[in-house]
């Protein structure tokens, strides 16, 4: 279960307040993947770090009964002087899981070889986002947030991510933002639009799409 | 709905400040051995010069017989405080990036230096005073329960300082520049290169306020048979040190949204 119940958050910027969300409460379907649209800096991200309970709300709760991941494709919890290996070792165990397993499977899914027992400092944009994803994926989470992650590194390790994605799918749930209707459509059947003074839910992925392509072109 | 329980959530922060501690150590000592080297030599060049600046001029122990121990039971006292306090201070800020993992809390980080910290001096008191010991510089300690009690004390109260600068630093930044500049004078009005009960009246009136006086005081009081402090109140740094990791806490909480 993951409800936003009357979630009100905003940041203070030198005086200036910008408001993302103000009295919003939704109930995510337990059974349906999600798909959050809008423009740029709406609050997409930041309405992902409230369901990862990254950042507490302003006014409200969120609630979560289900084992949520960190929101993904971002590599930021990464220690640029520690090695892959520890850095796995380090996620895996806050996280409650076999150490060994999860070594091996993200050493075989990022094909990283022997860069992971080198410091992540090393380590170039394409090879940390296949640490993240492959890392990420090594752990059984019931709910997947995605942020703006599906193309990372070449076609095989596009295709091999693609096929483990689909496996997640069948026993988990996944939230996902992206800007990319296709991805959109792929990966999600129902959705929200955030227009910055409000928020829609569609219950058809099709209808958010052609929302979103509306406001695009207002 | 399914609710966690308490001893679930509990054995989940358990395991997560442990893997914070030895991400910690990691991050602090670095890969080599060296690191670990280091954390025993600073103290002992600090107290090599006292032990040489007073041998020079041809002073006496101000108390007891041995320079090396008066000066360690000072210096290794008020470095332990330091080191608490400035690593706290910084928590926050040099955690930031952990935070993505939501299941880490800022409190997880603060607890797990905490830890690391109490850990590293543990050791390095101990090599310290049995090195003395061993070389004939410093007899047992007269009291060892008392000792510990010192060190719990100091542990204590560091915990309580450093958790309030963590608070108060990340509200403003400044701070940590000016917490230094305060505490500097803590290494002359701790009693660390003299006896405090030897000082006129006037002056202990004043100096008996320092708490980090009465933890060295504290730790004499275990080292030696005969220290006899007349300043020595050890629920002085208690009551400190408990009331500002109370306040500290609160402040943590009231303020952990400015944070984001």
């Amino acid at each position: 279960m993951l409800v936003f119940d009357r979630v009100s958050k905003f940041y203070r910027v030198k005086g200036f307040k910008k408001t993302i969300l103000t009295d919003f409460s939704f109930a995510f379907p337990a059974d349906r993947n999600v798909g959050i649209m809008g423009k740029n800096g709406a609050g997409k991200s930041t309405m992902m770090r409230l369901m990862a309970g990254i950042e507490p709300p302003d006014y409200g709760h969120v609630y979560r009964t289900s084992r949520v991941s960190w929101p993904l494709g971002f590599a930021g919890g990464f220690n640029g002087s520690m090695t892959g290996i520890e850095n796995i070792r380090f996620v895996s165990r806050i996280y409650g899981q076999d150490t060994e397993r999860v070594i091996s499977y993200v050493s075989e899914f990022a094909e990283l070889g022997p860069s992971l027992s080198l410091p992540i400092k090393t380590y170039s944009s394409g090879m940390k986002a296949r640490l993240a994803f492959g890392l990420s994926m090594a752990i059984d989470f019931d709910v997947y947030l995605i942020d703006e992650i599906t193309a990372v590194g070449d076609e095989d390790f596009k295709i091999k991510s693609k096929a483990v994605f689909q496996d997640k799918l069948a026993k988990s749930q996944i939230i996902m933002i992206s800007h990319s209707p296709s991805t959109i459509q792929q990966y999600c059947d129902c959705g929200l639009l955030l227009e910055g003074d409000q928020i829609r839910f569609f219950d058809q992925i099709d209808d958010l799409l052609l929302a979103y392509k509306e406001l695009n072109q207002r | 709905m399914r609710l966690i329980g308490t001893t679930e959530l509990l054995s989940l922060q358990l395991r997560v400040i442990a893997s914070l501690v030895l991400r910690e150590t990691r991050a602090t000592f670095g890969t080599s051995a060296f690191g670990y080297v280091w954390a025993i030599i600073t103290p002992t060049v600090s107290v090599g010069l006292l032990v040489f600046i007073f041998s020079m001029v041809g002073r006496q122990p101000p108390f007891g017989s041995s320079l090396a121990l008066f000066f360690a039971t000072g210096i290794l006292t008020l470095q332990f405080f330091n080191e608490l306090s400035n690593k706290l201070m910084t928590v926050f800020d040099a955690n930031r990036a952990l935070l993505t993992y939501p299941i880490i809390k800022d409190v997880d980080t603060l607890i797990a230096r905490g830890l690391l910290v109490a850990a590293t001096y543990t050791l390095i008191m101990a090599i310290f005073y049995v090195a003395l010991v061993t070389l004939g510089l410093a007899s047992l300690p007269a009291r060892p329960e008392q000792v510990i009690l010192a060190f719990l004390a100091t542990w204590l109260l560091g915990l309580g300082f450093g958790t309030l600068n963590a608070v108060v630093a990340s509200l403003w930044d400044t701070w940590t520049q000016v917490e230094k500049i305060l505490t500097r004078p803590l290494f002359f009005i701790s009693g660390i290169f003299y006896v405090p009960s030897q000082l006129p009246p006037q002056a202990r009136e004043v100096l008996q306020w320092n708490p980090v006086l009465h933890l060295v005081e504290w730790f004499r009081h275990g080292f030696y048979p005969n220290y006899n402090s007349t300043l020595l109140d050890v629920w002085y740094p208690v009551g400190v040190g408990a009331a500002m990791l109370l306040v500290g806490l609160a402040g943590e909480r009231l303020f952990r949204r400015a944070r984001y």
